[in-house]
C-alpha cells in the first residue's frame, strides 16, 4: 500500500514537475528531465507488471482459496497502479473501491462461510499442470507475436499526434457516459437488478428453514400468554403429566406450571 | 433526432423493462402459491412487446442514440420470433412447474429480463450493445438453471453453463478490445467502414476476428465449443431446458449476423474459412454422437449441435446478394428450428410426471398406443427436425444448402447432406419406438387444455409451414432487402 | 515512455495465465471464477491502453460498463456456488460428473 502511494505521488510529482519548469529551463536540461521521467515510468510500469503477472500465476496455481484470493486483490492494485500510469484515474480508483472493496469481499466471504475441506482439495492437480501450461505457451506465442508486430495501430494515428487525455479524465468520462451511452446505461442499471434478483432469489432459503427471530411477535408478548397461573389442590399429589391442558395456549415453548 | 423522437423506437424495450419491475413487485406482495397473476402479467407483457414490435414495424434502418440501436426489418423479424417462442416457453413451462409445485415467480422475471437482453442484442448496433445485451440474457440463464433449489444435478449444469459462459463472454470481449484498438470505434458501421477502407492485410483486425468468431461458437454451441451443451440440457429443469434451446438460439443468430456481417462484411473472406471449419465440425459430431444418447434431453442436445452447425453454414453467404439471397436462408433456419425444439422438449414436458421425468428413450415406446395424438405430433416434430419433405425442417435445409451452392461450396452442400441422412436415423428412431415397440406402461397422459392446443398448434404449424414455405421465406428475403 | 506493444503483451499474458488457470484448475470452483475475474481484468488493461494511445475516451467508457458487469457476473457466480455447495457439500470440478453420457 505504501510503495503504492510513494510511487503516486513520485510519479504525479513528476508530471508537475515538467509542467512548471517547462518555460525557465534550456532545451538540453529541459531533455534530460523528460528523459528521466520516461526512464522512471518505464521502471515503474515493469515493477508493477511484474508483481501483476507473478500474482496472478499465484492464483492460479495456489491451493488454499484464502491465499488466491488475497493475491488476486494484489493483482487488482498492481493494475491500478498501471491504469494509472496510462491516465485512467476515475477507472483505477473504482477498480480499488469495487474490486478490491467489495468483490473480493464478496469472495472472501464466500470462501470462508462455505467452510470447504482443503484436504480434498490438495489432490491431483499435476496432472492437468502440463496441458494448461501447453495452451498457455502456445496462445502467448501466437498472442505475442502479433500484438507486438509492427501491425499493432494503423488504424489508429500515432500516440505524439493526438493529444492525450486531459488530466479531467473523470469529468470527460462522465460527459460522455451521460450522453453518448444513454443507451447502453441504460442496460447496465438492468444488468445489475437481474444481479440483485437472482443472487437473492438464488440464496434466500424458504421461511421454514431460517431460524431468524420474528420481532413484531416477540414485542407483542404478554405475561398471560407465556405463564398460566393455575389452582391446584394441595391435598393431592402433585402431578407431573399434565402438561399437555397446559400448553395449549402457549406459544414459545416455554410453560408455566405453578403451583400453591 | 430529438431525444423524444429517438425514444419512440425503443417503445417495445422499455414497455418490456417496465412491465418486467411491475411483475416483479406485484410477485413480491402477492400470496397465491400457484403465481397465477404473475404468470398472466409475463404473458400479457410479452402479447404487448409483440404486438409492439408489428406496430412499429420498420420500413428501412434507422440507427438512433449515437449508433448504439437500429431499427430494421431484421430486428424487428428477430424480436417477433423472440416474443412469440419465448410466450409458448412460458405456458409449457408453467404448467411443468405447477405438476411439481416448485413455481417460483422469480422464473417468469428472470425470463422476460432475459427475453429483453434478446431484443437488445437483435437491434443491436455497437460492440458494446452486443456484450450488454448478451450478458444480460446470459445472467438471467444461469440464474434460472441454478433456480430449482433442491437439485443437485441443476445447480451442476448451472455452475458449468456458468463458468463456460463466463468464458465465452471473456473470450468475445478480447477480441472486441483488439477490434477496437486496430479501428478506434465501437460502432458497428464505423468498423465496416474502416474494415472496407484499410489498403493491406491487417493481421490485428483478424487476430480480433478470431477471438470475436470463437466467442459467437461458444454461444451457439459450435463443435469443438460445444462442451457445456449436453451437461446443461440434461442438467437444468426441462422447461428452463426448453427456454434455453429456443429464444437464445435466435438471440445469438442475432449476434452473429449483426458482428459478422454488420460489422466485418469487408473480411468476409476471413471468417467464412473459420466458419466452415466449425460447421463442419458441428454436423458431423453432433449427428454422430447424437446416435448413441439413451437420454432424449441429451439426444435433443447433440441434435442441437448438429442443427447449430446447419446454421452457419446459412450464415456464410453473408451479404453476397448477388449470386443468391445471402443469409435470408439462415434466417428461416433459426425460425423454424425455434418452433421445432420448442415443439420436441414441449412433448418431453407433457410426458414427464412429478415423480418420473420420463427423459428416457424407452418411456417414448407405445406411444402410439398410449396416446395417438400426441405421437402423431411427435412424428411430425421428428420428420421434420429430420428434414423429411414436405415438412418446415426439409425447407430450411434446402434454403441453406441452396445458398451454400450459389456461392459455389459444393463439396460443403455435398457433406451437409450426408451428415443430415446419417442424423435422419436417431430421429426416426423414436418414431419407430412409438409405433412399433410395446408401451412399458399405460400410464395416462394429464396435462392442462392449453398446453394440449399449444403443442397441437406447435405440431400442426410445421406441417402447414412445410406446405406453405414461400410465406416465411419472402419475410426472411424481404429483410435482405428483397 | 511506455510502449503500446508492452502493455498489450502484457495483457496477454494475464490472458493466457486466466485460460491456463481454467484448464489446470480441476479442484475448486472458486478459482475458476477468480480466474474469470482474471481474464475481465486482462481485457480492460487491453481498452485502457487502445484508449489511452489513442487519445480516446471510448475504450475507456467500455472499460467501466465491464467492471460493472464483471461484478453482477460474481454476485451470480458464487450465489450459485452457494447453491451448488448447498445441495452437493462439494465444490471440488472433479466431483461434478453426475452427468455421463
Amino acid at each position: 500500500m505504501v510503495a503504492l502511494y510513494q510511487v503516486m505521488a513520485i510519479y504525479h510529482f513528476g508530471r508537475r514537475g515538467v509542467c512548471l519548469y517547462g518555460g525557465g529551463y534550456v532545451e538540453q536540461e529541459r531533455k534530460t528531465k523528460n528523459w528521466k521521467l520516461k526512464m522512471l515510468e518505464q521502471v515503474v510500469f515493469y515493477i508493477f507488471g511484474a508483481v501483476l503477472v507473478t500474482s496472478a500465476g499465484m492464483v492460479v496455481t495456489v491451493r488454499n482459496p484464502v491465499h488466491a484470493a488475497l493475491f488476486l486483490v494484489l493483482a487488482f492494485f498492481c493494475s491500478a497502479a498501471i491504469w494509472l500510469l496510462l491516465q485512467a484515474e476515475f477507472l483505477a480508483i473504482v477498480l480499488v473501491l469495487v474490486y478490491v472493496g467489495a468483490v473480493m469481499v464478496l469472495f472472501l466471504f464466500v470462501v470462508m462461510m462455505l467452510n470447504i475441506n482443503l484436504a480434498p482439495l490438495r489432490e491431483g492437480f499435476a496432472g492437468f499442470l502440463p496441458v494448461g501450461l501447453f495452451v498457455a505457451a502456445l496462445m502467448l506465442t501466437a498472442m505475442g507475436l502479433i500484438v507486438s508486430s509492427d501491425h499493432v495501430l494503423p488504424g489508429l494515428p500515432p500516440a505524439a499526434a493526438q493529444p492525450p487525455i486531459d488530466a479531467a479524465n473523470t469529468e470527460l468520462l462522465g460527459k460522455t457516459l451521460f450522453t453518448e451511452y444513454l443507451y447502453p446505461f441504460e442496460i447496465a442499471g438492468a444488468i445489475l437488478l437481474v444481479a440483485i434478483i437472482a443472487a437473492i432469489s438464488l440464496t434466500m432459503r424458504k421461511p421454514a428453514a431460517q431460524r431468524t427471530p420474528k420481532p413484531e411477535k416477540q414485542v407483542v408478548v404478554k405475561r398471560d400468554t407465556r405463564v398460566r397461573l393455575v389452582n391446584m389442590e394441595s391435598a393431592s399429589p402433585p402431578e407431573k403429566g399434565d402438561s399437555g391442558g397446559l400448553s395449549q395456549r402457549s406459544q414459545g415453548g416455554k410453560q408455566g406450571d405453578n403451583s400453591d | 433526432m430529438s431525444i423524444t423522437a429517438e425514444i419512440v423506437f425503443l417503445v417495445p424495450e422499455l414497455a418490456l423493462l417496465i412491465l418486467a419491475c411491475l411483475i416483479l413487485v406485484c410477485d413480491a406482495f402477492s400470496t397465491d402459491p400457484g403465481k397465477l397473476l404473475t404468470y398472466r402479467l409475463a404473458q400479457f407483457s410479452l402479447v404487448a412487446v409483440l404486438l409492439l414490435v408489428v406496430y412499429l414495424y420498420p420500413d428501412d434502418a434507422v440507427s438512433v442514440f449515437h449508433q448504439h440501436f437500429i431499427s430494421d426489418p431484421l430486428s424487428a423479424v428477430l424480436k417477433v420470433t423472440i416474443c412469440a417462442v419465448s410466450i409458448i416457453v412460458f405456458s409449457y413451462s408453467y404448467d411443468y412447474f405447477e405438476e411439481r409445485d416448485t413455481l417460483q415467480g422469480e422464473y417468469f422475471v428472470l425470463g422476460l429480463f432475459a427475453v429483453l437482453g434478446m431484443l437488445i442484442m437483435a437491434s443491436a448496433y455497437s460492440m458494446l450493445t452486443v456484450y450488454l445485451g448478451l450478458e444480460l440474457m446470459s445472467l438471467s440463464l444461469y440464474a434460472m438453471v441454478a433456480m430449482h433449489k433442491g437439485s443437485g444435478t441443476a445447480s451442476e449444469a448451472a455452475i458449468k453453463y456458468f463458468v463456460l459462459g463466463a468464458l465465452a463472454s471473456g473470450i468475445l470481449l478480447y477480441g472486441i478490445s483488439i477490434l477496437y484498438g486496430a479501428s478506434g470505434t465501437l460502432v458497428l458501421p464505423e468498423l465496416a467502414a474502416h474494415v472496407s477502407a484499410r489498403t493491406e492485410t491487417d493481421v490485428l483486425l483478424v487476430f480480433g476476428l478470431v477471438f470475436v468468431v470463437v466467442g459467437i461458437a461458444f454461444k451457439l454451441g459450435a463443435v469443438p465449443f460445444h462442451m457445456w451443451i449436453p451437461d446443461v440440457y440434461e442438467g437444468s429443469p426441462t422447461a428452463v431446458t426448453l427456454f434455453l434451446a429456443t429464444a437464445p438460439k435466435v438471440a445469438a443468430f442475432a449476434m452473429a449476423v449483426r458482428l459478422l456481417v454488420d460489422g466485418m462484411e469487408p473480411l468476409h473472406i476471413d471468417w467464412q474459412g473459420m466458419l466452415i471449419i466449425l460447421s463442419v465440425l458441428s454436423m458431423a459430431a453432433g449427428n454422430i454422437i447424437a446416435i448413441s444418447q439413451t437420454n432424449i434431453k441429451r439426444m435433443l442436445a447433440y441434435s442441437t449441435i448438429a442443427h447449430a452447425g446447419f446454421l452457419i453454414l446459412g450464415i456464410l453467404p453473408g451479404m453476397r446478394l448477388d449470386v443468391g439471397y445471402g443469409y435470408a436462408g439462415a434466417l428461416f433456419y433459426v425460425i423454424v428450428y425455434a418452433i421445432m425444439s420448442l415443439g420436441a422438449f414441449g412433448v418431453v414436458i407433457l410426458l414427464g410426471r412429478k415423480d418420473h421425468e420420463s427423459d428416457r428413450l424407452e418411456d417414448f415406446k407405445g406411444l402410439a398406443e398410449r396416446s395417438p395424438w400426441f405421437a402423431f405430433i411427435m412424428l411430425l416434430l421428428m420428420f421434420s427436425l429430420a428434414g423429411v419433405p414436405p415438412f418446415a425442417g426439409f425447407w430450411a435445409k434446402w434454403f441453406v444448402i441452396k445458398e451454400v451452392v450459389a456461392i459455389g461450396h459444393i463439396w460443403l452442400a455435398a457433406s451437409a447432406v450426408i451428415f443430415s441422412v446419417i442424423g435422419a436415423y436417431y430421429y426416426l428412431r423414436i418414431v419407430k419406438l412409438m409405433y412399433f415397440d410395446q408401451p412399458e406402461h399405460m400410464t395416462e397422459i394429464k396435462a392442462s387444455r392449453q398446453m394440449r392446443m399449444a403443442l397441437s398448434l406447435n405440431g400442426l404449424a410445421l406441417l402447414i409451414l412445410g406446405f406453405i414455405p414461400g410465406k416465411l421465406m419472402d419475410i426472411c428475403t424481404s429483410v435482405l432487402g428483397f | 515512455m511506455i510502449e503500446l506493444t508492452e502493455v498489450l503483451v502484457l495483457a496477454a499474458l494475464l490472458f493466457c495465465i486466466s485460460v491456463a488457470g481454467i484448464f489446470i484448475n480441476r479442484k475448486n470452483v472458486i478459482i475458476l471464477l477468480m480466474c474469470i475475474e482474471l481474464m475481465l481484468l486482462s481485457v480492460n488493461l487491453n481498452f485502457i491502453a487502445f484508449s489511452h494511445f489513442a487519445g480516446d475516451i471510448h475504450g475507456q467508457v467500455f472499460v467501466f460498463f465491464i467492471l460493472t458487469v464483471a461484478a453482477a457476473e460474481a454476485a451470480i457466480g458464487l450465489a450459485i456456488l452457494v447453491v451448488l455447495f448447498r445441495n452437493r457439500n462439494t465444490i471440488n470440478v472433479a466431483d461434478l460428473d453426475s452427468m455421463r453420457g
